[in-house]
């Protein structure tokens, strides 16, 4: 991601614009090559060194200096480091100070040629032949040899100058929901596996919503527990992650709320027309792990119900939708959905309980995993809950036909 | 019968069920959230609302507090200053939250061992460094004789004494901020600055402790300091401990001269820096100056050059050939004495490392040797020690006598934080700390600023 420094931005009536680049713009892509091609000959190369390369691209290119250093973060962020400490320079320091600090109580010198002398002295007499032949001024250059701009390069995850500008533009984004407080989201409702990955980033990052639907669009407000009471950007990283899965959906449209330092608070406002393309891998045509073994142990036990490929969102009591993790039919027709809750779904489980207090079909079944339920304050909602006691169930890892084949026959 | 009023923790929330109408409006910082349909409060309100309750005899079933007493038996007795007695007291008086003010070296720590020992609640330590996660760690060991659990800086382990970084705690506090009733913010001026207050508001714990040698801000935001863990109860300044519990010290300050070479290099990206401030109408005395001085330089040639200039300046007047000798003049002057070398940053902290073969710690310095180059200078291994600025704060190294602050900002907390390293008490300790200040060069002016406490008066 971009550091604030590196976001470009305009406010204007109370509006905030993230300053995009075009992605096709081909001095900027003639840029992104020659600073990719600077990583990509990297590996083994010390971080210092590396930038030197890349600064050097970054002085003698046109264009915005700040663009620049942006796509050199963004590299960055795809660099891995040597960081394991150098044990042997380590136990050399240790011996040396040791020495210098008894030369230092103990011993007068005249002047600080005299004491360099005496140092000198102290590494020529190192059994280490390496250290031994080290200089005066390589001493000095050496003695310090470890700390991050001399770590060499490990690995440079590569790729394309296109995808390097789209990237930018996305972490132009991620960049101010960095300091975003709340976030609107709206989604037209096609095409499943793009939303489950979305809900699976809602999920995963313990943000709280609710969704709701406003003509043909469902309009999800995305924050966390303690936007309650403070404009907190306390998640704001989860909101950055977040943005990743919405970059996959055909239609969407964001409304955030940024509060910069020492700023007045000013709205973002996006759609999918800015042109970002997704910048997280898809497997569209990948089904779960967790799908494949659910329809395998379902197969294994019943003819009779069938999960569907994807879900959808599910109407609930009043205005409320919720997007369950499996579809599943009955050869007679009859459909449900199944939602699950693992231990980091406290807060949803209680949001969830009270929602369908009221409801009287079973348009959905809960599981609610065992570590969850051990919980006291979600084993008494459970124990609570009329709606729970007859199409709910617990499981340990996984759902087990066991659990769930009782209340799916009971439903036709 | 009606259901009981529930209290819940949910991520460094409360939420309550079953609220009474008429509770709704008594009870600070209730809010109903439609997004679980239930009501929800901030963690750390947990106290006024169970006080609340008692007080109008509203029965309620609490599942919040995942916490019960805990008989922590110290290992052997403790005697208090007369100061601390009256700091413990007040603490107590206060209805067992408040922040304790009392200068570095004044014992902060053994009031909050005796308050862990009084209060009995399985208690959280919040600190600002790893350093000094691991150096409370020790001290509770070495009090309670049990394990203490560590949390940050790789460590997840919980324990009923557990000591945790700021850092660490923000993030992990929505889950674990129900175990504790105890809370301990060590260098608690730090807590109302941005995220950190989020440790204090997703805990529950009913009892609070903050510790500081300077509770005041420059932005004023010490009452939120206070809103979160109590006002400040008990306070004694520098001076009127020195020599009793603190050792006797004395300020000395070097202006130095610039060599020729790099005064005319100084004036001259002086006046490159000043220009583009001036044409670009950027006022740095405003809070938004500094980032609008990134922005606007990183934009142009010019701005990249002018930006160039404010480094060099800054470099040449914190550490320039000239400091670096009058270092070498002190540090032969002090032969024998456990020196600490200060700098503004880790550029000049290594390159004087370098220079004088001397350990330097700063937030590079990796574990092992951290644990090494702090052990090595307390027990006399190394009678230098050179670094920026993670020294600044509650690390204990009582056998320092000699603080050269080679550069510093303009800030007066830092600059007390940094005596304070060099006046924990041992008999007979003749404390003295050197400031080297560029003559005529911003740092002469910042000099003069933070001049104005206190604690810049010699204590003899």
């Amino acid at each position: 991601m971009l550091t604030k420094d590196l976001i470009r931005y305009k406010i204007q009536k109370g509006q905030i614009h993230p300053q995009f680049i075009e992605p096709t713009d081909s001095e900027l892509l003639a840029i992104a090559d020659q600073l990719i091609a600077v990583f990509e000959k990297s590996p083994n190369i010390p971080r210092a060194t590396l930038l030197e390369s890349s600064k050097h691209v970054i002085d003698s290119t046109p264009g915005e200096p700040i663009v620049k250093r942006g796509f050199e973060k963004l590299l960055l962020d795809r660099t891995e480091f040597d960081t394991a400490p150098n044990q042997e320079l380590i136990a050399f320091r240790k011996k040396l100070f040791v020495e210098t600090s008894r030369l230092l109580s103990q011993e007068q010198f005249h002047g600080y040629t005299d004491y360099q002398r005496k140092v000198s002295q102290i590494t020529a007499g190192e059994s280490q032949p390496e250290i031994a032949a080290i200089g005066d001024g390589e001493l000095t250059d050496k003695l310090y040899a470890d700390l991050p701009s001399y770590q060499p390069v490990l690995t440079f995850n590569t790729l394309s100058p296109e995808r390097l500008l789209h990237r930018y533009n996305a972490a132009q984004v991620q960049g101010l929901l960095l300091h975003c407080n709340t976030l609107t989201l709206k989604l037209a409702d096609s095409m499943t596996a793009e939303l489950r990955q979305l809900f699976k980033y809602l999920r995963f990052n313990q943000l709280l919503s609710t969704i709701r639907k406003e003509e043909e669009l469902y309009q999800i407000t995305v924050d966390g527990p303690l936007n309650l009471f403070y404009k907190t950007k306390r998640y704001g990283m989860n909101l950055a992650n977040f943005f990743v899965a919405v970059l996959h959906q055909p239609r969407w449209e964001i409304t955030a709320e940024i509060q910069l330092r020492n700023r007045q608070p000013s709205r973002l406002l996006l759609d999918e027309s800015c042109g970002i393309e997704p910048i997280s891998q898809q497997f569209l045509a990948y089904i779960p792990e967790d799908i494949q073994l659910f329809q395998a142990m379902l197969r294994n036990k019943t003819d009779d119900w069938q999960i569907l490929p994807g879900s959808q969102f599910l109407p609930l009591t009043g205005d409320f939708y919720c997007f369950p993790d499996y579809q599943l039919v009955h050869k007679s027709g009859v459909e449900t959905s199944i939602e699950l809750f693992h231990p980091w779904h406290q807060g949803h489980l209680i949001a969830r309980l009270n929602t369908l207090a009221e409801q009287t079909d079973a348009s959905l079944i809960l599981g609610v995993s065992r570590e969850l339920e051990k919980k006291p304050i979600i084993a008494e909602a459970l124990a609570a809950s009329a709606y729970f006691s007859e199409f709910g169930f617990i499981f340990r890892d996984v759902p087990t036909m066991r659990a769930l084949l009782p209340i799916l026959n009971s439903l036709v | 019968m009606s259901t009981p009023l529930k209290i819940n923790f949910d991520k460094g929330t409360l939420i309550l069920q079953n609220v009474p109408k008429a509770l709704e409006s008594q009870l600070q910082d209730l809010c109903w959230d439609e997004r679980t349909l239930t009501f929800r409060a901030p963690a750390y309100r947990y106290r006024h609302i169970v006080s609340h309750l008692r007080a109008h005899d509203i029965s309620y079933q609490d599942t919040a507090r995942q916490f019960t007493t805990e008989p922590f038996t110290l290992q052997k007795e403790m005697l208090p200053y007369s100061y601390q007695t009256e700091a413990i007291d007040a603490w107590h008086a206060n209805g067992k939250r408040g922040v304790v003010s009392l200068p570095t070296g004044a014992g902060k720590t053994f009031i909050a061992i005796l308050l862990i020992a009084d209060t009995q609640r399985p208690t959280l330590v919040h600190v600002p460094t790893i350093d000094l996660m691991h150096q409370w760690s020790a001290v509770l060991k070495e009090h309670f004789g049990q394990e203490v659990g560590l949390y940050g800086g790789g460590h997840h382990d919980l324990r009923d004494l557990t000591v945790t970084t700021y850092q660490s705690a923000i993030m992990h506090a929505p889950h674990y901020g129900n175990r504790f009733g105890f809370a301990i913010f060590d260098e608690c001026h730090h807590l109302p600055g941005g995220q950190y207050q989020y440790a204090a508001i997703s805990s529950i714990a009913p009892f609070r402790l903050g510790l500081t040698a300077t509770p005041e801000r420059v932005d004023g935001k010490e009452s939120r300091l206070y809103a979160l863990v109590g006002e400040c109860c008990y306070e004694a300044k520098v001076q009127e401990l020195s020599g009793k519990m603190l050792s006797k010290y004395r300020v000395v300050t070097i202006a130095v001269e610039m060599e020729d070479t790099e005064r005319i290099q100084y004036n001259e990206a002086r006046r490159t820096y000043l220009n583009f401030l001036k044409q670009a109408k950027i006022n740095m005395g405003t809070p938004r100056g500094w980032h609008l001085f990134l922005w606007k330089t990183s934009q142009t040639e010019e701005g990249r050059a002018a930006f160039k200039a404010y480094l060099t300046q800054k470099q040449l007047s914190f550490a320039s050939t000239a400091k670096q000798e009058w270092v070498w003049k002190l540090i032969q002057r002090h032969r024998g004495d456990r020196i600490l070398i200060f700098t503004q940053d880790n550029d000049t902290a290594y390159q004087l490392g370098e220079r004088f073969f001397l350990p330097v710690l700063t937030h590079q310095t990796k574990l092992e040797e951290r644990n090494d180059f702090l052990n090595g200078f307390r027990d006399g291994t190394y009678s230098i020690l050179v670094t920026s600025k993670v020294l600044n704060e509650g690390i204990d190294v009582p056998e320092a006598n000699v603080a050269i602050i080679v550069s510093g900002s303009g800030s007066v907390r830092e600059h007390v934080q940094r005596l304070g390293r060099i006046l924990r008490k041992r008999e007979g300790k003749q404390a003295v700390l050197y400031e080297l200040v560029s003559k005529q060069t911003g740092e002469h002016f910042v000099n003069k600023r933070r001049r104005q406490h206190n604690a810049y008066q010699d204590s003899e």
